[in-house]
């Protein structure tokens, strides 16, 4: 039985309602996370009624041209069938009566009763007649209800195989090795002789993480490990009695420099020693403004784009005259050239296919039945229409004034901490450093918490950073919790009231699966005020997969009922793509989370904001 | 010279041909036509537009001033409500009433944008806050009333604004005096964490109030006046006020 059914205009006003009271407010979370966010192509939309009220379902159908929505809402626990069929017969009758002046529909309680009726005999009907494909139906209904998260259904697909593959790697028994081989595939260069001390280095890593290995395959591994260093320094060895010490060659005339070896002189624990200057880079990219290219953009959209001579000229004909006329309607026929046109486009810009091809069918819905104004051709029409989609995409939807959060923290006398999350190699830490710079720049106190402590060199690395910047580094060195790292980073921050914590945590994939156990597990310990998804700007199909993974690993092994999810994203290296910027639009579209700040360089001022409009006109060119 | 001249005697003293009278009727056409237009066109604009967080109750009061009745209920608005009416209060005067073009945009953070595209007509903001549920949107709602306040379209018009705190209906509302001086709190701590940066930022055009001193709706160089109201009662009355002093008849 349907709990309620809902007509409501676009400007927000109920036209007519029937049904019991809903509890929570599961209207406004349809339209705010869905029909905004251009999802409207989805099946339906599931919502849990906040303080364990009731679980509901919501189906919803438009109509376009009168500006109408009709939302149906029932218990997830019931599969009604009928509900698209009686939303599709609502529709048509309700717009038999529809008049703009009007706004009190009482005399449609009648027909909506009788159309009730209609739709659940006919569902009975066809209950009746596939009792024998009932079962797989309903299966079908159900894997398809469990994957009807924002991520969809392809999603789920993903992240079933992503865990076969994650349970491969648990059978194999060798947490640090699956690890240290997605490290060496991505670090090509590593020796072969490093590997296996590696995959020590990670096991003893990951044993207070998990706990769920073999110590025997550890004991078994160790003096392996050892023998192999031994191997290599024994090489090393033999190879030194034959050095000679190398000339610098001349090429000309010209005396020779004497120090060609910038390297820093190193002390006795080979750590370097350098005296850095304070780094003064001059302003920082998120304070310069940005000179827009602001002239209008209706020239572009004039120009014709017709590929196709034959068929397509003779539709572009007719076209011409039901634009003239200006009274056609438009059907999913006449949108699917200029919307195919559309989706060849953003992907050829970088855009996740399955992206475009949703935001293309949402597209789709919210222009269906609309009648064309006068001398508008059906291109034009949809381009706007897309054109405003990703304006709305991607404008934040709170604010990304990250000033303003620092400042209440301050208030409030504890440290604002920030966690950068991501795979590996998309400049966390070179960007950690850049945002670093910025706060500096507004008279905050900032400090690193060096929660990398696997990677070789990550601590070394963030240790520069701090020196360069002079701000304070706290650091365990390698193979400890990162979680309780983090803790006690937190805690001396407010012992040595630092405004800002910015935690670096380790590079992993997204269908590691104790990797991301382990990340959880800072974040919840830690519970940080902004959780950083660092992604690059190079990265295609694969941001929908890291992204959506990684927002459902967080959800699902945390252990508070709220969990914390991705509240912002980093693009990192924007300079090397030139108008590709799709990426931007694929993170922004699965996540929801707004784009904070843009890596453009890799010096410390090459921070910048998004700049929403030049995208979308980039991604639309 | 002389030959110019008999020609163009001969010329005139020619009975007038078809094709001068078809001229001239289209001339005289032609400027009828736009002396009608001109007298028929609006000559100020009288555009007042609603804005606000979402939730505040803008579609509410829209369809309070304009239908006297909040109907059965609203939901997030996705599109601008527009509509041209005149006030109920206003029929019973006689003489010349003039309508008054009421927007209500979305406040939805996504849908801001489509704010500029209705403030540089505006005669008068009436900017929405929701007096039951403000402290924890009392962030937003500032940031919000600072982007406004920092428009250029806005300062430069000097647009008044009238902060209406609704739904005062309800017993656990705070009272206006309460929420002007949070959105003033508020409000100075945005100036000091935006001004701190030396280039301006894109978004804000202008700086508010007085460097060194706390600010105050006083320093802003547009009028801002603050009133309760009640969208689902009807208590609009100083909503309606302010409508009928700033749509000049």
């Amino acid at each position: 039985m349907l709990e309620q059914l809902l007509i409501f205009t676009r400007g927000g006003l109920i036209l007519w309602t029937c049904g019991n009271a809903l509890k929570g407010s599961p209207i406004d979370a349809l339209i705010r996370s869905c029909l905004l966010e251009e999802r409207s192509a989805e099946t339906f939309f599931s919502y849990d009624a906040p303080a364990g009220g009731a679980a509901y379902n919501l189906k919803w159908a438009f109509h376009n041209d009168l500006g109408l929505v009709f939302v149906a809402v029932y218990q997830r626990i019931l599969h009604l069938l009928y509900v698209d069929d009686l939303l599709a017969a609502v529709r048509r009758e309700f717009s038999q009566i529809y008049d703009p002046k009007r706004t009190a529909y009482d005399e449609f309680d009648e027909i909506f009763r009788q159309l009730q009726k209609e739709a659940e005999a006919r569902a009975e009907e066809m209950r009746k007649s596939k009792q024998s494909n009932r079962a797989p139906l309903m299966a079908g209904k159900k894997q398809g209800a469990g994957a009807g998260q924002r991520a969809g259904s392809q999603g789920n697909a993903k992240q079933k195989g992503g865990k076969g593959s994650s349970g491969k790697d648990d059978g194999d028994g060798e947490l640090g090795k699956g690890r240290g081989l997605s490290n060496g595939q991505e670090n090509g260069t590593k020796e072969h002789s490093r590997a296996p001390s590696v995959v020590v280095k990670g096991k003893e890593n990951g044993a207070p993480v998990s706990g769920a290995f073999d110590v025997n395959k550890l004991q078994k591994l160790r003096p392996k490990g050892g023998k192999k260093t031994d191997t290599g320094t024994g090489k090393a060895s033999k190879a030194e009695p034959k050095k000679i010490v190398k000339k610098n060659r001349v090429w000309d005339d010209s005396p020779s420099d004497s120090k060609l070896d910038f390297t820093d002189p190193a002390d006795e624990k080979g750590d370097e020693v350098v005296d850095f200057g304070k780094a003064d880079h001059g302003e920082s990219m998120m304070d310069k403004e940005e000179i827009v290219n602001s002239e209008s953009e209706s020239e572009e959209d004039e120009e014709v784009e017709s590929t196709k001579p034959g068929t397509k000229k003779k539709g572009w004909f007719s076209s011409m005259f039901q634009s003239i006329a200006g009274n056609a309607v438009l059907d999913k026929a006449d949108l699917k050239p200029a919307l195919k046109a559309l989706k060849d486009r953003l992907m050829t810009k970088n855009v996740a296919e399955e992206i475009a091809e949703k935001l293309c069918e949402s597209v789709a819905a919210s222009l269906e039945g609309k009648k064309l104004g006068s001398f508008t051709r059906v291109s034009s029409t949809v381009q706007t229409a897309m054109e405003e989609a990703l304006l709305r995409i991607l404008t934040p939807k709170r604010s990304i004034d990250i000033l303003r959060d620092v400042h209440a923290a301050k208030e409030q006398g504890k440290p604002y901490v920030v966690v950068f999350v991501g795979v590996n190699g998309v400049g966390k830490s070179t960007n950690l450093a850049k945002v670093a710079y910025w706060l500096l720049q507004h008279d905050i106190s900032v400090m690193m918490a060096a929660c990398d402590t696997f990677r070789s060199g990550a601590v070394e690395q963030l240790r520069t950073h701090a020196r360069r910047l002079q701000i304070p580094i706290f650091e365990k060195g390698y193979e400890k919790d990162p979680a309780i790292v983090a803790r006690e980073a937190i805690l001396e921050a407010s012992r040595n009231n630092s405004d800002v914590v910015l935690v670096d945590t380790a590079g992993r994939m997204q269908d590691n699966e104790p990797l991301m156990r382990a990340l959880s597990k800072l974040i919840n310990l830690n519970n940080p005020d902004l959780v950083l998804f660092v992604g690059e700007a190079l990265v295609g199909n694969d941001a929908v997969d890291q992204l959506s993974k990684f927002n459902q690993k967080l959800a699902d092994l945390s252990t508070v009922p709220n969990a914390r999810l991705i509240d912002g994203i980093l693009l990192t290296k924007f300079d090397t793509i030139d108008d590709k910027v799709g990426a931007a639009l694929s993170m922004v579209y699965i996540s929801g989370a707004p784009v904070m700040f843009v890596g453009c360089g890799q010096s410390y001022t090459d921070l910048k904001k998004l700049n929403v409009k030049s995208i979308v006109k980039t991604l639309l060119k | 010279m002389e030959q110019w001249m008999h020609q163009i005697e001969q010329w005139v003293r020619q009975p007038p041909v078809e094709q001068l009278y078809a001229a001239l009727a289209v001339l005289v056409v032609t400027l009828a036509f736009f002396s009608i237009l001109r007298l028929l066109k609006p000559s100020k604009s009288a555009t007042i537009v609603l804005a606000g967080l979402s939730g505040s109750g803008k579609t509410t009061l829209f369809f309070q001033l304009c239908d006297d009745s909040p109907h059965q209920g609203t939901v997030t608005s996705m599109d601008p409500n527009e509509g041209t009416f005149v006030l109920h209060s206003e029929l019973e005067k006689k003489g010349k009433l003039k309508p008054v073009h009421l927007v209500d945009v979305p406040g939805h953070s996504q849908l801001r944008p489509k704010l500029d595209e209705f403030l540089p007509h505006a005669a008068g903001l009436i900017f929405v806050v929701d007096s039951l549920d403000f402290l924890p949107n009392c962030r937003a709602a500032a940031e919000y009333l600072y982007d406004i306040l920092t428009k250029a379209s806005m300062v430069k018009r000097k647009t008044p604004i009238l902060i209406v705190c609704n739904k005062t209906d309800r017993m656990t509302a705070h009272s206006k005096e309460f929420i002007k001086k949070q959105l003033e709190k508020e409000i100075d701590e945005l100036r000091t964490s935006r001004n701190a940066i030396s280039s301006a930022d894109i978004a804000n055009e202008y700086t508010l109030g007085v460097p060194g001193e706390a600010f105050t709706f006083s320093q802003c160089r547009n009028k801002v006046t603050i009133a309760e109201a009640s969208g689902l009662t009807g208590e609009i009355s100083q909503v309606k006020q302010f409508i009928r002093d700033h749509v000049e008849p």
